[in-house]
């Protein structure tokens, strides 16, 4: 029926408010990265918002003068660009789309090719940013694909919390027998350490990709390899590079129904 | 200088009309002074957010009861939002919308999400389970017909089908989940994911909003 839906199925559930929780956590995941479904999700919440403008009621008396004395005593958010620059760069890379990022990392050598020349001590420095770049394009890439398994008529989501805060999630399709893993708030790895997906069936545990999270302890993977049969799916922390069979604990573990 | 509330959808198409135009963002007078207000709210100028709250809080109110439904339960979410709009001012950005749009689909969302907290998830699933328990989809229907009476709104949910028109309403005036819609309608899950943006772009279309 509904084998391969359109990827932009969502923003109109989004829009008006009728995604699960999980769900739309996920969904504004995709946002950040998918301009076309951002477009359409502002025109959209702008077509809500004239159901809505219809239904106007007078509010209580006296609820005006409660809510200009409770301003009164809060603090008001500071502009983002200035309060904190690094942070806006980051948004700005997270939105670019996988071909973009891609231009975008070209350009980036090429720069860092530049600077190299002149400033030699950088170097270490613009290998990490390269790095970083790359990393963005993957996740970009990961994020479509979420998306794709979120438009599956039959995903279920699986909600684990981290041993140090942060919330993971595990957004499968069984028809699609695709899964994506999403991190909230996760701190990240310990130096030279990454994390790692495992599918757990009954002969163990099978590598199934590495992430790490970002500077606001956010990732999304998609987990690889077959999970029709799987019991459950666990996240360990190894040594950079990942491990052929998981070496320590687990730090969540995604039981599948 | 106090304003008058905006009063509710009447039987006059013209004021009908000046006032959805307001609400979409296109360039009327209103919307302007309502961007104007905002940069101002978000300088911190308090007569700025009285001035707004006149403006838009009966219409903040409305949304928040028709989901809410309960009256001081609602008047809580409205507060909450109306301080949410003073905190976070400075994230208004006129390019991606109007101001109206910013703050309804904020208090949509706090209305939705206190009728999340209130009620476990098994309850939902149980009131889902019980048709006679949920507000007949009618009534809904006729209530907001009667509020668009002549309005440019009403016209553009005719054009919907009934399958997209019900998905929508029982989303946005009744908050439920599609998964709930997908019950209450009998309907795959996926068919109502896809009638509620269909449905939305048609209204959309109609009503010729752009960003």
């Amino acid at each position: 029926m509904t084998d391969r839906p359109d990827i932009h199925t969502l923003t109109g559930a989004y829009a008006v408010d009728a995604l699960p929780d999980d769900e739309r956590d996920v969904f504004e995941h995709h946002l950040m990265v998918c301009d076309a479904c951002a477009q359409e999700v502002a025109e959209l919440q702008a077509t809500a918002a004239l159901l809505g403008a219809a239904s106007y009621e007078a509010p209580p008396p006296g609820l005006r003068d409660r809510v200009m004395a409770e301003i009164d005593g809060i603090r008001q958010e500071r502009p983002v660009g200035v309060a904190d620059a690094s942070d806006e760069l980051g948004a700005q890379r997270g939105r670019t789309s996988r071909f973009r990022a891609d231009w975008v990392t070209n350009l980036a050598v090429a720069a860092a090719a530049v600077l190299i020349v002149a400033v030699a001590g950088l170097s270490v420095t613009i290998a990490n940013l390269n790095a970083d770049l790359n990393e963005r394009a993957a996740q970009a890439e990961a994020a479509s694909q979420v998306a794709d398994v979120l438009a599956a008529a039959d995903v279920t989501v699986v909600s684990v919390e981290g041993p140090e805060g942060g919330l993971g999630r595990i957004v499968a399709s069984p028809t699609r027998g695709e899964a994506v893993f999403v991190a909230d708030d996760m701190a990240q790895a310990p130096h030279e350490h990454t994390y790692e997906l495992w599918v757990i069936d009954e002969q163990g545990a099978t590598p199934a990709g590495l992430f790490d999270t970002d500077d606001r302890g956010r990732a999304t993977r998609i987990v690889t390899g077959d999970f029709a049969n799987a019991a459950a799916i666990g996240v360990t922390v190894e040594p950079a590079g990942g491990s052929p069979e998981p070496t320590t604990e687990p730090v969540m573990v995604f039981e599948l129904g | 200088m106090a304003l008058e509330p905006i009063p509710p959808l009447g039987s006059d198409p013209l004021a009908n009309r000046r006032r959805l135009r307001a609400v979409d963002g296109a360039s009327s007078g209103v919307a302007r002074d309502e961007e104007q207000l905002m940069a101002a709210v978000a300088r911190g100028d308090q007569a700025a957010f009285g001035e707004l709250y006149d403006r838009v809080g009966g219409t903040v109110h409305g949304v928040v009861r028709k989901v809410v439904r309960d009256p001081s339960q609602s008047e809580e979410v409205t507060q909450e939002v109306m301080t949410e709009v003073w905190r976070t001012a400075v994230r208004f950005d006129p390019d991606k919308g109007s101001v109206r749009t910013w703050i309804l689909t904020m208090a949509h969302r706090r209305a939705i999400d206190r009728v999340r907290s209130e009620q476990s998830s098994r309850d939902r699933t149980e009131r889902v389970g019980h048709r006679d328990q949920v507000r007949p989809f009618d009534e809904v229907a006729e209530e907001v017909e009667v509020r668009f009476e002549h309005g440019q709104v009403r016209d553009a949910l005719s054009s919907l089908t009934g399958l997209q028109r019900e998905a929508v309403e029982l989303a946005y005036y009744q908050g439920y989940t599609y998964r709930e819609v997908s019950e209450l309608l009998d309907t795959p899950l996926g068919t109502i994911k896809t009638r509620m943006r269909d449905g939305l772009i048609r209204l959309r279309d109609a009503m010729g909003v752009t960003t």
